[in-house]
């Protein structure tokens, strides 16, 4: 392409080295470098250099990328621009034609999150099954921030707001500068190490919003290991809705800002009286079915002795037949009129009194499992029925073999009177 | 006997123990397949747990403490 002998005009050799700058080059390239001779044309271009300390680069951003740089660039920043080098022909000049401009800070930050998310993604920091369930209904809730700043007042508040019965242990620790990151870890250790004592259910971690370099601590590997470390459930609850931390990405649960850390940490107050409502009425109700369902029983039991009873009075009824008529065979002028009348009076008298007595039995029986059906199960007691349970087992003696000789009983009268006993002896009633 | 130690040991509970006992019994007695003597027991500790667990959510100090680097009795 060059050729030595040849004679070039200046319009030929500077585009001859347009053409070589711009076939060896990477097409698009990224230079840190800090801002000199910064102008803004009428044109809405902009022109600058970058320098460092030994070398100058004349640059120029054009109107229509320039348009989306959201910050204002000046003399002396660091910045990170990106584009491609160009020769200008007339003037055999080449220049950077930058499309992108970022503060050098920032964007050092940047890489470096990045950076860390993978690095700590690799180790398995951020995986799911590190990570640890919040406890449902905390009672105890360590919160380490800045003493001074709003997140403790906006993490206290939408707490208590929704769960008013925990309480609440500030751990101050600072949450930006130099250190903060290592205090915050140190923190977290400490907490652990002493929560025998201190008895915390959960941690939360946390600092209100502000400029990345504010919220870096969080971004620190420190305190991420110290947060997969803890034994202590961990709640970030860093900056703002759009912030995503390193602490966020390896805490066992995530606040968005510190005004969600009530959200995750507790539950609704509200919700949980309801619910405790919902226990109450259903235990009501499932007693008085369990009750209900004992009546039945109790109501199939008097059906069966009643059957019982009729069964026996007709085998006797049957058996009287069987002695009169052998009666009548033996005196059969003299008996005969006045027994029949007498053994059917004794008849329906036996019959009616019976009945009488079953009736009776009935409507005990019904008044009694309605009184069981009542509000307060205990009223049996009242009734002047006992419960009786084996000291030694702690069982119900519902039969005397539940109980040996020597063993003492327990007797629950009503109004929660309890007396204790010593079993004597055991017996049948009918042996 | 018993029943004073159930009593205390509810009053010892925490809100999440006291939670898990309740579900528990509500549901034993929801299948309904427990002698009426347990039952009636079973109700009554019920009871005790929903009133100790309303007590806990009555228990609203609302006060911060703090916990300072330094080992010290908190």
């Amino acid at each position: 392409m060059i050729n030595k002998s040849k004679i070039y005009t200046v319009s030929e050799i500077n585009s001859l080295i347009k053409a070589i700058l711009e076939n060896n080059l990477p097409g698009r390239l990224t230079i840190t470098g800090e801002i000199t001779n910064w102008s803004t044309a009428s044109s809405g271009h902009a022109y600058f250099s970058l320098k460092d300390e030994n070398a100058l680069l004349p640059c120029a951003m054009w109107r229509s990328k320039f348009s989306r740089v959201k910050f204002q660039p000046e003399n002396g920043l660091a910045v990170l621009a990106t584009g491609s080098i160009d020769v200008y022909v007339p003037h055999g000049r080449y220049q950077f034609i930058v499309d992108k401009l970022v503060p050098a800070g920032v964007g050092a930050l940047q890489l470096a999150f990045e950076q860390m998310v993978k690095k700590l993604q690799a180790q398995g920091l951020f995986d799911e099954d590190h990570k640890q369930p919040i406890p449902k209904y905390p009672q105890r809730i360590g919160i380490l921030t800045s003493e001074s700043g709003a997140a403790i007042e906006d993490i206290k508040d939408s707490i208590w707001n929704r769960w008013p019965c925990v309480r609440l242990f500030l751990y101050p620790v600072p949450v930006q500068g130099e250190g903060a990151a290592e205090e915050i870890a140190a923190a977290l250790r400490d907490v652990n190490r002493r929560n025998k004592k201190l008895k915390l259910d959960i941690l939360i971690v946390g600092r209100g919003g502000g400029s990345p370099e504010d919220l870096w601590a969080f971004n620190e590997e420190v305190l991420a290991r110290a947060i997969f470390d803890s034994k202590i459930p961990v709640i970030s609850a860093v900056g703002h809705e759009i912030d995503t931390t390193v602490a966020d990405l390896v805490a066992d649960a995530r606040a968005s800002t510190p005004t969600k850390a009530g959200v995750v940490a507790v539950p609704d107050m509200q919700k949980v009286l309801g619910d405790l409502e919902n226990y109450e009425s259903g235990l009501y109700k499932n007693i008085v079915l369990c009750l209900r369902y004992g009546e039945q029983q109790l109501d199939e039991t008097a059906g069966n002795i009643i059957d019982a009873i009729k069964q026996f009075l007709a085998e006797r009824r049957e058996r009287l037949y069987k002695n009169y008529e052998q009666i009548v065979k033996i005196e059969p002028h003299r008996l005969l009129g006045r027994k029949t009348v007498d053994l059917n009076n004794w008849v329906n008298r036996a019959n009616t009194a019976i009945k009488a007595i079953i009736n009776q039995g009935q409507m005990l029986l019904t008044a009694q499992t309605n009184r069981l059906a009542g509000l307060n199960p205990k009223s049996v007691l009242q009734r002047g029925y006992s419960i009786t349970t084996n000291k030694r087992s702690g069982l119900l003696v519902r039969n005397a073999k539940d109980v040996q000789i020597a063993d003492y009983i327990i007797t629950e009268l009503a109004s929660e009177n309890l007396i204790e006993s010593k079993v004597t002896k055991k017996q049948n009633r009918n042996k | 006997m018993a029943k004073n130690e159930k009593k205390n040991d509810i009053s010892e509970m925490s809100f999440e123990e006291a939670i898990r006992e309740l579900t528990d019994i509500v549901g034993k007695i929801e299948q309904g397949k427990i002698p009426l003597q347990d039952s009636l027991a079973q109700y009554e500790k019920g009871m005790a747990l929903i009133k100790h667990c309303r007590g806990i959510l009555q228990k609203a100090e609302k006060r911060i403490e703090k916990i300072s680097k330094e080992e010290q009795a908190e």
